[in-house]
């Protein structure tokens, strides 16, 4: 060790163990901040370990009333299974349909007027905050039973979702392809159609297929509420005690996702 | 077991057989795919204690692949390695201990951007710490030390506590010799350490290279492209063609001659 | 011979075998909707029909009767408590788990399959099954619900932790291992300083989500402002439903804003 850096290094030392210091100090104060948060919470809503070591038999009976699961009614689970499909692919068209406009009112750079884009942005935020769940519940009790229910409530989120990603990606388009056109005296629709859509284009389609992926997961639990699908299939089961047939559901919900999923992304990466 | 292999080369031989060689390789070969693809052949020299060593050669020439032998970054297909004395396996506690010897300074920096500086030659003194140690981020009084010590012989010690991706390319190469200094090396491989710098700045990172190899003992064994910085740095190049070692001797003996045969019809790239 | 080209045509132009897949694949979707519509009785009729019923549902939810604000601070909380648990319980789920799913920490491919595998069963079981399973487990309230969505949410974030370490720079990892530190040590100094902010990012986007999530947990008695929703509901309350339903419109907007901001601050 040349004697030449002592100095400075004890410098160091001292200079490093304040910044140091100080580092800690705040990252100390935000955990325990958040450390407080936490506890609080837990106590409210009665988080409890033991609870959880006290249910491990409730549990081993579920499963144990669950399991083996019943195949035999396998093909029966098929039409189910399409319907919920149909159900989200329906949901998905409707709310792409009904995005479009939605869009391009709700962002800064398209919409004819200020006041226009925020009650745009309100609407769609109300259509996002409720879950298609809630929907449902109010749709079935409106219109009755059935998968139609089903479609409207995920086409009613879905357009909340897509149409504000919409939205934002037509606000962060490059400008310069739309400057050239604005140039060139194209009119308003020709600048959204040739300057605006082909930027937004990919990452649209990209969540598009997303959103359809999300949808054939929520479609699974709308038949809960009575609209349809697997989730129909899966209460009813639930309601006759009929536990090894609520496990074989279960595990086509499980794969249906599973290849949405795979065949989502593959999709998506074909895009890019 | 002490087995000190020296062999001859085919073209001149170096003068640095006073010690024990830092480092021996015994016919060393590499080999991709199944033998399809050759990167070295036959490999032998030793380098010496606080020696500066060049390899020059074109890209492709077999320079990295080479160097990632010596610390088992890649594995040979045949041949031995030899650090002080004993042989590099590939055994965890072999390695690490040999790695703990052997600092590497890469082409692009390979710097934890978000890290700090400090941070960042820190991380050089982990394989003298316990993983327990590390996962809370702790290090020795000692090692905080090293670490600016460290950065004082590159003269960034003002710099220590800044982000690392706040430095400018030559800086970043500095703090990457700084943490490679940090493990307290018998020996530093760099990995066309200049490459992405310009010439100014590249003159600057060989310089500290050089002196630091100079004034602490430390062997370096440097891959350059530039026949220039070659010349102005090496004590003794090792010239690499095609995987084949066919020049170790002075920078002046190295002939026009010698070059074609290095080089081929590559000689532009090598110029600067 | 020059073309002007507009500024949009720069994109790449599908070969004409792409464009013939395209077209197939466009007449195969619309040939499966036009099935699905007949197969699941909608049409432009039944939409239409259907629309007067929907208009005078929504006429009965106007005014919202903010009688329902009464009692309902508790609930609003505890949805937010089941989303910030489910949010935590789902993060320590996932980073284990995820840290074995990611291709470049771990070489063994049985451990990576079974905890991807892991991670997809967690994710593809919905939050409401999972919280009829804990009701059963530990009763009613807001516990099962935030265990509920922690054990979905970890299924989803451990995927996303795996794809963010998958996505990590690997040369300061390559230099961190040349150094002679351990695996572990890699891990700490190289690859979380690295995926950190996203992980962070992603937290607070599923904590959101599960804000939203939470207030349908309460209608299988998982806690939260869903079992007084679906009451009004039931009760064909529904002034007061709307009155519900724009408090979570005002929460969600509100936990919206703060973690656009929080993420926002996240320094790339």
């Amino acid at each position: 060790m040349a004697s030449h850096y002592d100095i400075a290094v004890d410098q160091g030392l001292v200079r490093e163990a304040a910044w140091r210091h100080r580092r800690m100090a705040i990252r100390m104060l935000v955990m325990a901040g958040f450390a407080i948060v936490l506890w609080l919470s837990a106590t409210r809503i009665h988080l409890s370990l033991t609870n959880i070591i006290l249910g491990v038999p409730n549990m081993a009976d579920f499963f144990g009333r669950m399991v083996p699961p019943d195949f035999s009614n396998l093909m029966s689970l098929v039409a189910p299974t399409v319907e919920t499909v149909q159900i989200a692919a329906w949901g998905t068209v409707i709310a792409v349909i009904a995005s479009a406009p939605l869009a391009l009112l709700a962002a800064q750079n398209t919409a004819p007027h200020p006041s226009i884009y925020f009650v745009t942005r309100l609407f769609l935020n109300l259509l996002r905050s409720i879950n298609e769940l809630i929907y449902a519940l109010l749709l079935v009790s409106a219109v009755g039973l059935g998968p139609f229910p089903g479609v409207l409530a995920i086409a009613l989120h879905a357009t909340g979702m897509l149409a504000k990603f919409v939205a934002e990606e037509i606000e962060h388009v490059n400008r310069g392809p739309v400057e050239a056109l604005q140039a060139a005296g194209a009119g308003r629709i020709q600048i959204i159609l040739f300057g605006i859509m082909p930027q937004v284009l990919p990452a649209v389609v990209g969540y598009i297929l997303y959103r359809f992926d999300v949808s054939i997961r929520s479609a699974t639990v709308l038949g809960l509420v009575g609209a349809g699908g697997l989730g129909f299939t899966l209460i009813t089961s639930m309601k006759m005690f009929k536990y090894h047939e609520t496990a074989t559901c279960i595990l086509v919900i499980i794969l249906l996702i599973w290849a949405a999923d795979a065949i989502s992304s593959h999709m998506q990466k074909k895009l890019l | 077991m002490n087995m000190n292999v020296s062999t001859t080369n085919p073209v001149i031989s170096g003068a640095s057989a006073e010690k024990s060689p830092i480092v021996s390789l015994v016919n060393v070969s590499k080999t991709y795919i199944r033998g399809k693809l050759v990167a070295l052949t036959d490999v032998s020299f030793d380098i010496g204690h606080g020696e500066f060593v060049v390899i020059l050669g074109p890209s492709g020439a077999g320079k990295s692949t080479m160097l990632r032998c010596i610390n088992r970054l890649a594995e040979p297909t045949s041949g031995q390695i030899f650090l002080r004395g004993n042989e590099i396996t590939s055994t965890p506690r072999s390695l690490r201990k040999a790695r703990q010897e052997i600092g590497m300074v890469f082409q692009q920096f390979n710097l934890v951007t978000r890290l700090s500086v400090i941070m960042n030659v820190l991380s050089g003194r982990l394989s003298y710490r316990s993983t327990w140690r590390s996962l809370f981020y702790s290090f020795t009084r000692e090692d905080r030390a090293i670490a600016l010590e460290c950065l004082e012989m590159v003269a960034l010690g003002h710099k220590a506590f800044q982000r690392a991706d706040t430095l400018s390319g030559g800086e970043q190469q500095r703090v990457a010799i700084a943490r490679a200094l940090a493990q307290r090396p018998k020996l530093i491989l760099a990995d066309e350490p200049v490459a992405s710098l310009d010439p100014k700045i590249a003159r600057q990172v060989l310089d500290y290279l050089k002196d630091v190899s100079q004034r602490l003992g430390i062997s370096v064994v440097c891959n350059l492209h530039q026949i220039d910085f070659a010349r102005e740095y090496a004590e003794r190049i090792i010239g690499l063609s095609q995987g084949r070692l066919i020049f170790d001797g002075p920078p002046s003996a190295l002939t026009d001659d010698i070059l074609n045969q290095i080089y081929g019809s590559r000689m532009e790239s090598a110029v600067g | 011979m020059r073309r002007l080209i507009s500024p949009a045509a720069a994109q790449p132009r599908l070969s004409l075998g792409g464009r013939a897949k395209f077209l197939f694949y466009m007449a195969g979707g619309a040939t499966f909707l036009a099935w699905s519509a007949n197969a699941l009785e909608l049409s432009g009729g039944e939409l239409f029909h259907s629309l007067p019923v929907i208009g005078r549902y929504i006429v009965r939810m106007i005014p919202p009767d903010w009688t329902a604000l009464d009692g309902l601070w508790g609930p609003t909380l505890d949805t937010i408590c089941i989303a910030l648990w489910g949010t935590v319980i789902a993060s320590a789920i996932g980073f284990p788990l995820g840290i074995l799913a990611a291709k470049n920490l771990n070489g063994s491919r049985v451990l990576r399959s079974s905890a991807l595998a892991i991670l997809n069963v967690l994710r593809s079981i919905s939050e409401l099954i999972w919280a009829i399973f804990f009701v059963s487990a530990v009763g009613l309230g807001p516990f099962p619900g935030a265990l509920a969505l922690g054990v979905n949410f970890g299924g989803i974030l451990g995927r996303l932790y795996a794809e963010a370490i998958e996505n990590v720079d690997p040369k300061p990892l390559e230099a961190l291992r040349a150094t002679g530190a351990s695996r572990v040590q890699t891990i700490l100094f190289a690859v979380l300083p690295q995926v950190l902010p996203q992980i962070v990012s992603y937290n607070l986007y599923w904590f959101e989500v599960g804000v939203r999530s939470a207030t349908v947990l309460g209608m299988i008695g998982a806690g939260g402002i869903g079992f007084e929703l679906v009451t009004t509901i039931r009760l064909y309350d529904f002034r007061q439903t709307s009155a519900i339903l724009l408090v979570i419109l005002g929460l969600v907007t509100l936990i919206d804003q703060a973690s656009a901001l929080l993420r926002g601050s996240i320094v790339k």
